[in-house]
């Protein structure tokens, strides 16, 4: 039922809580023990023991409450999934509420050689103490800005350790139980004061040497004090160890009192406690505990008592600005990447005046640690160079898993989902060499016993424009809408105009966005008056269709949108002898004046219901044959059978990539990138601007009262050897700068030449005017700007199929 | 129709030689290894042949009725209809129907809505359909998907919708021959991923595929 992360009194306490009211509760800790800071911030006291006697003996006792040590909550993830990482496993947790009691990191100050062995965290001193019963110097300078370093430093004289004297940072520190118990013990408390450097000395840390503080925060040097010691213990401040509050969706504020990232609202079913929630003393921090686990009990069903307030720390336990300057640096921010006060400096003069661009910038929290013990100290000298309270700067998400986790808690089976098409057995057969297509397979072309890829390429490219060849275009999505918006709605949803176009039509579509970019088209095709069938691109069918029913949500239009793309199989029979193949196959009338080009019809083909297109990607007369996934096999194996005597050949990917180029059809995501607009990509003929409305007019409204900014145009080469071509992505040069960008290229076989498409400036634009590509090597390679299509450029190819078929 | 159908699982099923049937119009391994007992630790078997139809629309429900299909309340909800079929409730006017062994109301449903009807719009069904059963099979799903499906009552009629290995699945819970037992649908184009690598689960935890001979009968 509830899941309690950290075994410290909040934790503790919260457990019993939940498990009092009958929840079954988990408490999991990364330590050996349970008991957090009571374990070993003892203040030279029993007390601190006593509690963590009674609080343990309940919870061990307890039989709603089961414990993990030595476990790891790493991460969480939506609906209250934590993965639990022990020594062997990681356990997936789903619990119905979770607690947050994970404490705190202890900070360190930054001054001169606080990197020098014996500079310690007070907390580290103290577990070194508690836990492993090692002494951690002999004479000791403490340093803090809050009551847990005089605990501190009384833990050190109770365990033979010096303490040569207590630094407070604080001008005005009252005198607490702790502090008249050191003076007592003899021990020097100077407060106002801090360390300026520490000092070298034997294998580490050989003096402490101590300024007073100025009001401004700054150090009078001039009164500097060295004080021999072996080790300098440090407490003065905390970050919250809210890595899985920040993950699970809380928000959280700086709180200046408390001088904490705090919880502001918490998600539903998740809580936090203790020192995370801001909460220090020790019988807040029990009741906070409390407070949480009755919470968290509510929430699962169980009856507990009601929410009561708990205070927070009623004096800040962290210095604001425990981090002084020095001239000669090594005064370290962050350990693992040794990064230095002046680094920071540096980091805001270059202008990275942001958390994460700071973070960017000088890699600060991207070590082993990750940040807890360095974020917090950049957030404040950030906060202070740009002169806003820390709140202002932001902190940043750690993602899960927010500490290190051995590989082989992780190691298992992989789940790559991966989509193949209905004909992917018959591709196999055929020798297929497949690509990736985003989570597609895809053929991208055909082997060939003794034969290269550009080879076989150019050879499946051939068959299509001699005789006839068959393409899988399954992939592409496949949308249906129908209903009496239908029309008005791809009307608003595309560029062109859908409301006149025929029934029994197809009409190219285009889709922008609100910026008016290119971001994906298809072929609409009207099959009644409310029917519409239409294409995506393979990788856009996703985006498109949740993007539609996020817009009929708002436009309230009377439609009905289908994402069938993996329930309808799709080939493209294409070449002058498509015609004589299909109508094998077909009862469907196939002459151009029943079934013309750019038309869509129904029919059965090889016995199964299909949708037939007349479209010319590849540029010679085809067909777009679309059919239920489960007849797509009959349909391949028919057409094929049908084909041989015209030698069909199937075709991959490439081949198409390169008979779409010779007509100058672009590429979604290869012509274009992310910034393109229909002006840039010369589809102005795809652009309705008289309509009332599309996605992106308004902006194109605005772009086309501007300068164009570049334009793609279509280019050829003189005879070259392949190796000397240009590449997709070689740059464009123009007076010795970049004028442009090559999209497409490949050497046409029915041209015999290179054909190309490339983004150049405007004023390069003009057809018959030379461009200058940079190839490998930096040799510059010239090209001639070129009408496009570069292939059957008046399209007599679709127009007179007869006549094709008849030469 | 007028052509053999072809499950999205043909060819998962073709490399382990099992003995062809044809049902609903499909080819369909019928018997795997000659054995089903598989099934009292935990099997797999490929259910696609069975007929399905889908529609929506905000007047879908209605429609339903008006055809005499019994129409789950609620959303994510599902229903049985006669002769071992389901109808699921996928959101407040989306609708999936598959006939059972016997029974013939979502073909009949499917036929009846064609192209479409005011407010009600037909959507097309190749769904590869998986039954998954055996006291093994919650061990397997906890491996494969977030949804906690050990606490799921079959008798509620809950229809889950979710992401199992990464692929979006229809999930309901039934009973076979008293032990517990999933449908799972998903997108065919997935199909052959989704078994492959459901099989290897099923083979570590002791089981294996099991035709479809008894199932369907």
């Amino acid at each position: 039922d509830v899941l309690v992360i950290g075994a410290g009194p909040s934790g503790l306490s919260a457990a019993l809580a939940a498990a009092d009211a009958g929840a079954k509760t988990v408490i999991a800790d990364e330590n050996a023990r349970i008991g957090g800071s009571l374990g070993y911030q003892r203040g030279g006291g029993e007390a601190a023991s006593e509690v963590l006697k009674e609080l343990s003996d309940r919870v061990l006792a307890h039989p709603n409450i089961s414990i993990r040590t030595e476990t790891l909550a790493a991460g969480y993830y939506a609906d209250h999934w934590v993965p639990l990482v022990d020594a062997k496993r990681m356990t997936k947790m789903r619990a119905r509420a979770v607690i947050v009691a994970s404490g705190v990191f202890e900070q360190p100050a930054v001054f001169h050689n606080n990197d020098l062995p014996g500079v310690m965290l007070a907390s580290a001193a103290q577990r070194l103490i508690y836990r492993y019963a090692v002494r951690p110097m002999q004479s000791a300078v403490v340093l803090t800005a809050n009551e847990d370093g005089y605990a501190a430093a009384l833990d050190l004289l109770a365990n033979g350790v010096r303490v040569e004297a207590v630094i407070d940072l604080r001008h005005a520190a009252g005198a607490s139980d702790a502090a008249t118990r050191l003076e007592q013990l003899g021990v020097r408390i100077q407060r106002g004061k801090a360390i300026y450097e520490a000092q070298a000395g034997g294998d580490g840390v050989g003096g402490a040497v101590i300024c007073p503080l100025r009001a401004d925060g700054g150090l009078d040097e001039g009164q500097r004090q060295k004080i021999s010691c072996d080790g300098i213990v440090m407490s003065v401040g905390y970050a919250p160890a809210a890595a899985l509050l920040y993950q699970s969706g809380a928000a959280m504020r700086f709180d200046a009192a408390v001088q904490q990232f705090l919880p502001q609202t918490l998600p539903e079913g998740v809580f936090a406690a203790g020192r995370v929630n801001g909460v220090y003393a020790l019988e807040d921090r029990l009741l906070d505990g409390r407070r949480a686990g009755n919470e968290a009990a509510r929430h699962v069903g169980f009856a507990a008592p009601a929410a009561f307030p708990v205070p927070r720390a009623a004096a800040s336990p962290s210095h604001p600005y425990p981090i002084f300057d020095h001239p000669a640096g090594k005064n370290f921010v962050d350990f693992d990447e040794d990064l230095q006060l002046q680094d920071f400096f540096n980091a805001a003069q270059e202008g990275f005046d942001n958390i994460e661009l700071l973070k960017r910038y000088t890699t600060v929290g991207m070590g082993p640690s990750q940040g807890k013990h360095s974020n917090m100290n950049a957030i404040r000298i950030l906060a202070k160079l740009l002169g806003k309270p820390p709140g202002e700067v932001g902190s940043t998400t750690a993602r899960p898993f927010f500490h290190p986790v051995a590989m082989s808690q992780l190691a298992g089976r992989g789940f790559h989902p991966q989509r193949l098409t209905p004909l992917h057995s018959r591709h196999e057969k055929e020798g297929a060499v497949f690509m990736q297509a985003g989570v597609w397979l895809r053929p991208e072309y055909y082997r060939q016993r003794g034969k290269l890829k550009p080879e076989i390429v150019r050879e499946e490219a051939m068959a299509v424009r001699k005789s006839v060849g068959i393409i899988d275009v399954g992939t592409l999505g496949k949308m249906e809408i129908s209903g009496p918006d239908a029309a008005a709605f791809l009307e608003r949803f595309y560029t062109g105009r859908f409301a006149n176009l025929r029934i029994g039509m197809t009409r190219y579509a285009l889709m922008l966005d609100e910026s008016g970019v290119i971001i994906d088209d298809g072929v609409v095709a009207r099959l009644g008056e409310e029917r519409f069938y239409f294409t995506t691109t393979t990788t856009g069918s996703a985006n498109v269709y949740r993007e539609m029913t996020r817009l009929n949500t708002m436009w309230g239009m009377r439609v009905g949108i289908v994402n069938a793309t993996g329930a309808y199989a799709a080939v493209n029979l294409a070449g002058p002898r498509s015609r004589d193949v299909l109508a094998g196959v077909t009862n469907l009338e196939l002459a151009d004046q029943g079934f013309p080009y750019l038309a869509v019809r129904e029919a059965e083909v090889a016995g199964v219901p299909a949708r037939l297109m007349r479209v010319g990607f590849v540029g010679e007369l085809g067909y777009e044959i679309h059919v239920p996934a489960d007849g797509a096999c009959a349909v391949w194996d028919a057409l094929t059978q049908a084909g041989r005597v015209n030698g069909i050949r199937p075709f991959g990917v490439e081949a198409q990539r390169l008979l779409r180029l010779e007509k100058g059809h672009i590429i979604i995501g290869q012509d274009t990138d992310g910034l393109t607009t229909p002006f840039d990509a010369s589809s102005e003929w795809a652009v309705k601007m008289d309509k009332p409305y599309f996605i992106g007019q308004r902006s194109l409204k605005i772009i086309q009262r501007k300068a164009p900014r570049t334009r793609l145009v279509g280019f050829v080469l003189d005879a070259i050897a392949e190796y000397e071509a240009p590449k997709e992505c070689h740059l464009v040069i123009n007076d010795g700068r970049i004028a442009g960008r090559v999209t497409s290229i490949a050497f046409s076989p029915s041209l015999q030449r290179h054909v190309g498409l490339a983004f150049v400036a405007p004023e390069l634009a003009a057809e018959g005017g030379y461009l200058f590509i940079r190839a490998d090597g930096g040799r510059m390679v010239q090209a001639m700007v070129s009408k496009i299509p570069f292939y059957d450029p008046a399209g007599q190819r679709q127009k007179d199929a007869k006549d094709l078929q008849a030469a | 129709m007028n052509y053999l159908r072809t499950s999205p699982l043909h060819d998962a099923f073709s490399a382990v030689q099992p003995v062809w049937d044809e049902a609903h119009g499909m080819r369909i391994a019928s018997r795997v290894g000659g054995t089903d007992a598989a099934i009292e630790v935990l099997a797999l078997a490929d259910l696609s042949c069975l007929p399905k139809a889908g529609l929506k629309g905000p007047l879908a429900a209605q429609w339903l009725k008006a055809q005499g299909v019994p129409v789950p309340p609620e959303a994510n909800t599902w229903a049985a209809l006669p002769g071992d079929g389901v109808i699921a409730r996928l959101g407040r006017s989306e609708f999936f129907l598959e006939d059972g062994a016997s029974g013939g109301m979502a073909a009949r449903a499917g036929s009846a809505l064609g192209t479409g009807v005011e407010g009600v719009y037909p959507v097309i069904r190749q769904d590869c359909g998986i039954l998954l059963a055996g006291p093994r099979s919650n061990e397997l799903l906890v491996q494969t998907c977030n949804v906690n499906f050990a606490e799921m009552d079959a008798a509620k009629g809950i229809a889950v919708m979710t992401q199992m290995i990464g692929v979006g699945v229809l999930v309901i819970r039934t009973n076979l021959r008293q032990l517990p037992c999933y449908r799972i649908w998903c997108d065919p184009t997935f199909a052959q991923y989704f078994w492959a690598t459901l099989s290897e689960i099923v083979a570590e935890l002791g089981g294996g595929a099991i035709g479809t001979e008894t199932l369907l009968k």
